[in-house]
């Protein structure tokens, strides 16, 4: 009955995509592929650990059911005049695949039957690599856990859709396709953006197709007993253990002048702004500690982050940096210059002052909203922001249940901040489990 | 269950050494125990690639040594005309072709086309050099390099301009082809000083109209049209 009634909405979703339809890229989206390269692709990966080892087939059946109903998943990029823009994609696939031990690798637009995303299968797990350009990390959530559900349907299960997973019988909902950041572009002023060169981790790059992950699996109940005690949420708390371990790291390094240490932080606006969006809508915040100010201790680090989060991410501020980052789609005379001048001129920016303003980037997808019925079949999340723009390292956190999971993903030999990192939190008598792809190339 | 001694983290029971400090694990309970497989892949997504750069040096070996080569030949042994600049003018003209494709890649179509065009204007100057006489080179073949540079670099601007599509590509080619023909018949006439009218030139000027408009018509209809706007959109 429930793969009948999904088979029907497949058909739908096929005459609809027939229409002449397409996407102009949102706001964050419009910078992601011009910062393409060779060797880097802004994607990023989430990963859904079921307790049962993964059937492929079905897999790629769930897959070819789910997929039509996330039209702006099904889509290649194309080059426009002045823009780039998303288009239906009909081809063949995408196909399942078996993991591999570099994940995040570079996604060419023109490979992959030119979709943008990517499904692999491990043993238990499941996880999909979307290209940014598509959406952001809730979107791509909403995909895996449809796609998981769909999946457990398919073995038999029964899965009440609800939070994450979307209801394959319903249209897509014009909200979710929409550019949430120019509705809620309406500030009437344009804050500046900071722009100060920050401490930059130094490290021995890694070969071409290659990404170190270290993730380490804690209790969300032990981390939140602790930052409690710090008077701070998981996320504060987490946020002032990385600016930790980043001037440790920095203090242990020979520098004849010290630079602040600032994380960029995408805050999900979702959260203040009313918006269905599978697209991107998030903006980034920086937390930072400037030791040119003197010795700061975690608990006045801690305290640092806290203020700063209470003070900035709030709807006003965040509407106000939403119209600082519109400005430059609504001004006429940068939309009517050519798509080449832009992408010269946003690659410049974003490589001599954007990726120079932080020193790493933490995201935490919080405790993730899973159907009670599918609770059962999972085992846990993970997220990981992908391969780093310079030589650093990305930190991602998500939690389900009772597990949280705090993935460093890097392009550098060295691993000194995810070692601060792991270690502060041993100190604070908090349980960490280490996994890594490093141990690999060690055997 | 193994920990690692210096930074008090638990170890998934496959590692053999702490990632983060590279101690490594010495469990003396779980002694001569094997570890279990690994919960990470094992096999990189994609081979490694050669480097464009070590290809750019080998060919770049090859065609230099050609060139050298060609060159001692002539002036040691067959010495009765300068033919080794043919072989050289080749070599200059192969190397100029793939500049940009194996040393740098970012050079503009712009640039590497023109660039290609002065090769080869100069391997035409390298032959009528050896020629009795380099009026061709200045009447028609400079001028026919100079045509052809000209209508790619067309081509390649209407291409990055415009929204390319195999119909207005057709539609750009189908126009330069009989501005080519014409003046190249224009050219020949005028060096074998004929009067300068159309022959052979006009009937493919006459052909190239009627695929013309049959392309404009094509580009007109509204399914198109929208293609073109979706492409155009800023």
């Amino acid at each position: 009955m429930y793969r009948q009634h999904v088979k029907k909405q497949v058909n739908k979703s096929n005459l609809r995509s027939k229409k002449d339809v397409w996407y102009k890229l949102d706001l964050s989206a419009t910078v992601y592929p011009t910062l393409q390269r060779r060797d880097f692709s802004s994607v990023y990966r989430l990963s859904v650990k079921l307790k049962e080892a993964v059937d492929p087939a079905l897999l790629q059946q769930a897959l070819d059911l789910t997929l039509p109903r996330f039209p702006t998943y099904k889509v290649a990029i194309r080059k426009g005049l002045f823009w780039r823009y998303l288009e239906p994609n009909n081809r063949p696939g995408p196909f399942v695949q078996e993991d591999i031990k570099n994940p995040c690798m570079p996604m060419h637009f023109k490979s992959n039957s030119r979709y943008l995303i990517r499904i692999y299968y491990y043993d238990c797990r499941i996880s999909l690599e979307a290209h940014h350009c598509l959406g952001d990390g809730t979107g791509g959530m909403c995909l895996l856990q449809t796609l998981t559900a769909v999946y457990l349907g398919l073995l038999g299960h029964r899965i009440t859709p609800s939070g994450f997973v979307l209801r394959l019988d319903e249209e897509p909902d014009p909200g979710e396709l929409e550019d949430s950041y120019m509705r809620y572009a309406t500030a009437k002023v344009k804050p500046p953006r900071p722009a100060e060169k920050t401490y930059r981790v130094r490290g021995t790059k890694e070969p071409f197709y290659t990404l170190n992950i270290i993730n380490g699996v804690l209790s969300v109940k032990e981390v939140m007993t602790v930052a409690k005690k710090y008077g701070a949420t998981i996320t504060e708390y987490l946020n002032a253990v990385l600016l930790y371990a980043l001037l440790q790291k920095q203090q242990q390094e020979f520098h004849l002048t010290y630079r602040p240490v600032r994380i960029a932080m995408p805050v999900n606006l979702r959260r203040f702004f009313p918006s269905k969006t599978l697209r991107n809508f998030i903006t980034m915040v920086y937390p930072s500690i400037d030791p040119r100010l003197g010795d700061y201790s975690f608990e006045e680090i801690v305290t640092q982050v806290h203020n700063f989060m209470r003070y900035y991410i709030n709807e006003k501020f965040l509407r106000g940096d939403i119209t600082t980052n519109a400005a430059t789609k609504h001004n006429f005379l940068i939309r009517v210059v050519p798509l080449f001048i832009k992408d010269l001129v946003v690659r410049t920016f974003y490589t001599r002052v954007q990726d120079k303003n932080s020193s790493a980037g933490l995201t935490n997808m919080g405790a993730l909203p899973v159907p009670e019925d599918m609770k059962p079949f999972i085992d846990r999340f993970d997220i990981y922001m992908g391969q780093p723009f310079s030589s650093r390292t990305n930190c991602a956190i998500i939690s389900f249940e009772d597990i949280l999971t705090v993935n460093f993903a890097s392009s550098i030999v060295e691993s000194d901040v995810e070692r601060h990192f792991f270690r502060k939190l041993v100190q604070d008598g908090i349980h960490v489990k280490i996994e890594s792809n490093r141990s690999c190339e060690m055997h | 269950m193994s920990y690692c001694v210096n930074c008090g983290v638990e170890l998934e029971a496959s590692l053999r050494e702490c990632p983060l400090c590279h101690t490594p694990v010495i469990n003396p309970i779980e002694a001569g125990k094997e570890f279990p497989p690994s919960p990470y892949p094992v096999d990189k997504g994609q081979v490694e690639v050669v480097k464009r750069k070590d290809l750019g040096i080998l060919l770049s070996v090859v065609l230099t040594a050609t060139g050298a080569t060609c060159l001692l030949l002539n002036l040691l042994v067959f010495d009765r005309s300068l033919w080794s600049l043919q072989v050289i003018g080749i070599c200059i003209c192969l190397f100029v072709f793939i500049f940009p494709a194996v040393f740098y890649s970012k050079t503009p179509l712009f640039i590497s086309l023109f660039a290609d065009g002065m090769a080869v204007a100069v391997y035409l100057y390298m032959i009528a050099y050896l020629t009795p006489s380099t009026a061709w080179f200045w009447e028609l073949g400079l001028p026919i390099v100079a045509l052809v540079t000209l209508g790619m670099e067309i081509f390649t601007l209407l291409a990055k301009k415009v929204p390319f599509t195999i119909l207005s590509g057709a539609l750009c080619l189908f126009i330069e082809i009989p501005l080519f023909c014409t003046a190249l018949e224009l050219m020949i006439r005028r060096m074998i000083m004929s009067p300068l009218r159309l022959t052979w030139s006009a009937v493919v000027l006459t052909v190239c109209v009627i695929i013309d408009v049959a392309l404009v018509t094509i580009l007109v209809k509204k399914r198109l049209r929208n293609e073109v706007r979706r492409r155009l959109h800023f």
